[in-house]
This record gives C-alpha cells, structure tokens and sequence, in this order.
C-alpha cells in the first residue's frame, strides 16, 4: 500500500494556543476513524491536510507532497466540512458544478461529474432547487456530493452525520462502507464512537492535540489494559460499598462524591469488579442504581488514554 | 485555456447569485443617486438671455463644465466607490463569515480564481451601474441645457473613465478585503477618505500616488479644461493621459498581484471548531 497521509512532529499553534501538539504518524490509503471530544483538534488536523493551514512545526505530507505549498494534491482530496453550506439561492447542481470547476476540470466534464456526485448522494430529483429551501439532511448530501465529485482518492469527512435522519445515517453509512471498500482512503471524524465503529475499526484518537492512540479497537484496548479506568458506582448505598472494595488489590483510588450517592472507582482491571458488584449489591441488600463503565463514556476513555499517554501508568 | 476562463465561470456564478432583491435595489440606487442630482442642478440652471452668441457659447461651456466636473464626482468617484465598497471589499469576509471559504480552499484553483472572479464581478456590476448613470446624466444635461444637441464626447469620457474607476479602485478594494478580512468595511473607508480624498488633494509628490488624482488628471485632458487646469494644477495634473494611464495600469497590476500573493497564503478563520 502506498502512503497517503504522513506526518512528522507536526503542531500548529494558535498564537499561544495549541492546535495539535507533536503529531507524527503513517497513514497507508485506507479507512480511518478520527475521533475525539469537541475542541481536541481534529478540524486543525483536517486543516493541515488540506494545506488551509501550515504546521508551526514538523511537516505535512499528503500522498508525497507538501499540501499548503502544492495545491495540485487537492484534485486527489475531497472534504465534506462541518460547517453548512450558506449559498442560499444557488442550486445543488450549480453549487457541486462551480465547486468541481474550480479544480481546473473543463465545464462540461464538471456538470457530469456533478450530475453523477448527486445522483450517488440520492439529490437528484432536488437538485436544481436552491439550497436555501433544502432540508439540513439535504445540504448535508450536497456537501457529500460536492467532496466526491471529482473523484478523489482521500474523502475526509468532519461529522458527515450532523442532521441527518436514521434513513440518511443508514445511506450514508452505506455510502461510506461502500467508499472504504473501494480502497480509496477515507477519515472520518467524529465524536461519536459507534458512528464511526460501523464505517471502519482502525482509530485515531485525538485529545487536547495530541494523538493518543492508533489502531484497531482492539490495540486501543491493550492499551489500556494497563492504564487505572474510572468507573462512577450511583445510588443511595454507595458508600456502603467501601468496605468491600477497600479489601481488594486491584483497586488503585476510591472517591465518594454528590453527597455520599456516587463512589468513583479507579481500577486497573474493570472484569473483577463486574463480576463481583452483583453479589456484593445482593448480598449486602443495597439500593444502587447505575454503574457507569468508562467505555460508554468517551471522556473517560480519553483520560485513560492521556493517563497512558503521560506514562502515569503501572 | 481552461484555466484562463475560470475567473469567468467565478464570476459567472457569483453575479447569478447576486441577482436578489437586495442587490437590485442597490444597483438601482447607485444609478439614481447621481442622476437626481444632476436633474436638480440641470433643473436649477438657467438660461440666460442674451443676445450675442459669443456670450452664449461661453455661458454654455461653463456651465457644462460644472455639471462635467459634477458628473465626474458622482460617477467616477462616488457611484463607482460605492458600487466597490459593495462588492470588491468584502471577497474574503463574506466568505468567511459565510462559512464557506473552507469550501473555496479545498480546490486546486480555489483561492486565486475565486479572487480574480471576485474583481472581475465587482468591476462588471458596478461599470453596469455606472455606466447607465453616465448615459442618463449626459442625457439630461443634453436634453434641458443645449436643446437637444448631442455632447456624445461628455459621455464617452465619463464611460472611460468609470470603467478605469472600476478597474483600479477594485484592485484596491479587493487588497484591502484580503489584508483586513476582519472590519475590512471600515478600512476601505478610512483608506478612501483619507487617501483618495485627502491625500489625493495635498500639493506634493504623494498625491500622484493617488488614483483619483490620475483620473482628474484624465478628465481635464480628455475633456480640454485647459483654462480649469491651469487654475488648480495640484488638483488636475500636468502630466500627459499617456502618463496618467500608465500609472493606473502599474497601480492595478500592483495591487492585484499583492493580493493574489497574500491570498494564497493566508491562513483565514475557516469558522469551524473541533
């Protein structure tokens, strides 16, 4: 496989902010799910492949060239923003037209390709109206159309999902397996872990600008085999718990908090403490009423990360 | 060839989304703001009786003069700056306050045609505007001050000089959008008053700097105010139109290319998060 996306201590600062912190990583042209919180630097990251942004540090390649000083990489790129499309009496059609012209394609090889980009997206029947009667699922498609029209070789996506309904997230689901299959590559960001979980199983994890993982999900969970995970124990007896779990060698920290109903747990091994709570509950006849585990909670997935991260593990 | 055209297509595609109602409306304005003023001033002149021709051939010139020079002003200058303001300032600031310049930079061509289109745009709607405010103007004059004797030549120079407007005042405009993308409306203001018609009025070496002081300069030449001109020479110049061209020519080319330039390189707020 060739290498598409190729980056060597890259960090963007702005002015004193940090956008991303000391990336360097090796992308091979497939699919990959770029996931993190609100804020952690995905879209700085997208930035920076497209060349709209230039590394403070490090360098950017993107299918062997520098894309903020050679634009020709751009025809080989598609983006869909997350930002809407605010072109409110252009039609679909003129829109993905103008937007494929400007990669320099002769005009009447852009309305095919635009005619062929809408019609993948389900727009046809829609397309001529203007955009500003659209529904926020069918901007979203425009936007689509508009990142595939020119056929690229890397499609990156920024929150493809935002306002479409479970038939649209079901076509764009098919869409984007169906895009993944191709081999073409594909990045997918997103803060929602199962979205990106049903396109591809190769991850990037980004928080505060650093990337904290690569891999499969299951790389990601070896990580973190190691690393103390939080789990939040809620109900009115949670503090009778303590004393069960103040007996145990692979507890690392317990913390009672909002008035003695939520005990944090901070564990090296989560499957002992599953296994175990329900007897304990049973047993000791307690009132619990939620044990929240740190894999339904990204936040605290990433924070075990960074724990990792920061080497602050046993 | 393909490439060539593309600042065509930019413009194509913008002035199609700009025909709305707002836009019409300030198109419309621009025309009549300049033409209600010379039908009061041609309304407001009288004609003197006299009985020599001589004297009334003077009178004619003068007056004719006045409302040329006045034509000059509300056309060349200010339709035409107005019109500018508009439309050339605010290239990059719509775009991203629009949310849509992240669109633009993605493309291999993006960010030079959408701005050679961008001027172009500006250059086509506001010459549109001005030009039918000179013919409307110069109609008016004709009809009520020389009893329908056609003065074409009135016309014609005010057209030329309206696209040259256009033409320089836009590459300055767009400049300005593309270094302060943020109050740019503000900038071009500030830089208009102060340089255009400030600077452009000083009797020194700086004011030849100056495209407005260039296109006075055109208007005495080409319309013969010898006499007007050599009564205020810091205001119109003693240069050859050749001089006065070339000038203009450089400061277009200039200005365009320092835009082109830093357009390609700024990094602009793409107003996403994440």
């Amino acid at each position: 496989m060739t290498t598409m996306i190729e980056l060597s201590g890259v960090t963007k600062l702005y002015g004193d902010v940090i956008g991303v912190n000391d990336l360097t990583l090796g992308l091979e042209s497939k699919a990959y799910g770029l996931i993190g919180p609100n804020g952690s630097g995905k879209t700085t990251l997208i930035n920076l492949l497209i060349g709209q942004l230039r590394p403070t540090l490090g360098q950017v390649r993107v299918f062997g060239v520098t894309p903020s000083r050679d634009r020709s990489v751009l025809r080989r790129i598609g983006l869909c923003p997350a930002s809407d499309v605010l072109y409110p009496n252009v039609s679909a059609l003129d829109f993905v037209q103008y937007q494929v012209r400007l990669h320099g394609i002769d005009r009447r090889e852009c309305r095919r390709l635009a005619l062929e980009a809408l019609e993948t997206v389900g727009m046809t029947s829609a397309m001529k109206r203007p955009m500003g009667t659209y529904s926020l699922g069918m901007r979203q498609r425009t936007k689509i159309a508009q990142a595939i029209a020119h056929e690229p070789d890397l499609l990156i996506l920024d929150e493809p999902y935002n306002g479409l309904d479970p038939v649209g997230r079901s076509e764009m689901t098919s869409l984007l397996k169906s895009w993944a299959g191709s081999g073409r590559g594909l990045i997918f960001a997103s803060h929602v872990l199962q979205e990106i979980e049903s396109i591809t199983s190769s991850f990037l994890l980004i928080f505060g600008g650093r990337l904290l993982a690569f891999g499969s999900a299951q790389d990601i969970e070896s990580m973190l085999v190691d690393t103390p995970q939080e789990i939040r124990i809620i109900g009115p007896d949670a503090a009778r718990l303590i004393h069960r779990l103040a007996d145990v060698d692979w507890i690392e920290s317990l913390q009672l908090t909002q008035g003695r109903t939520e005990l944090k747990v901070s564990l090296r091994d989560p499957g002992q403490l599953y296994s175990q709570i329900a007897p304990w509950i049973a047993a000791d006849g307690l009132q619990i009423h939620r044990v929240v585990a740190a894999d339904g909670n990204l936040t605290a997935i990433f924070e075990s990360l960074l724990k990792h991260h920061r080497g602050e593990t046993v | 060839m393909s490439s060539l055209v593309m600042p065509l297509d930019v413009m194509w595609f913008e002035l199609r989304r700009s025909l709305t109602f707002g836009r019409m409306a300030m198109w419309i304005m621009l025309i009549a703001f300049p033409v209600a003023i010379i039908a009061v001033l041609t309304f407001s002149i009288e004609p003197k009786s006299v009985d020599s021709i001589e004297q009334k051939s003077v009178d004619l010139e003068i007056a004719l003069q006045r409302l040329g020079f006045a034509v000059y002003f509300l056309v060349p200058e200010v339709t035409c700056l107005l019109g500018l303001l508009l439309w050339a300032t605010p290239a990059i600031s719509t775009e991203t306050e629009g949310q849509t310049w992240i669109f633009l930079v993605l493309r291999q061509s993006g960010r030079r045609m959408v701005l050679l289109g961008k001027y172009l745009t500006a250059v086509v709607w506001t010459f549109s505007a001005a030009l039918v405010a000179t013919v409307l103007c110069t109609l008016l004059i004709n009809q009520l001050l020389i009893d329908g004797e056609a003065d074409f030549h009135m016309w014609y120079v005010m057209a030329v000089l309206s696209l040259l407007s256009c033409i320089t005042h836009a590459a300055l405009y767009i400049l300005i959008g593309v270094i302060f993308y943020r109050r740019t409306m503000a900038a071009a203001v500030l830089y208009t008053v102060i340089i255009e018609y400030g600077v452009s009025f000083v009797p020194a070496l700086i004011n030849k700097f100056t495209i407005n002081y260039r296109l006075r300069g055109l208007l005495a030449n080409w319309m013969g105010w010898d006499e007007v001109r050599s009564e205020a020479e810091n205001v119109f110049g003693t240069e050859p139109s050749w001089t006065h061209l070339l000038v203009l020519a450089a400061i277009t080319l200039t200005l365009l290319g320092v835009a082109l330039y830093r357009v390609e390189r700024t990094e602009y707020p793409t107003q996403q998060e994440g």
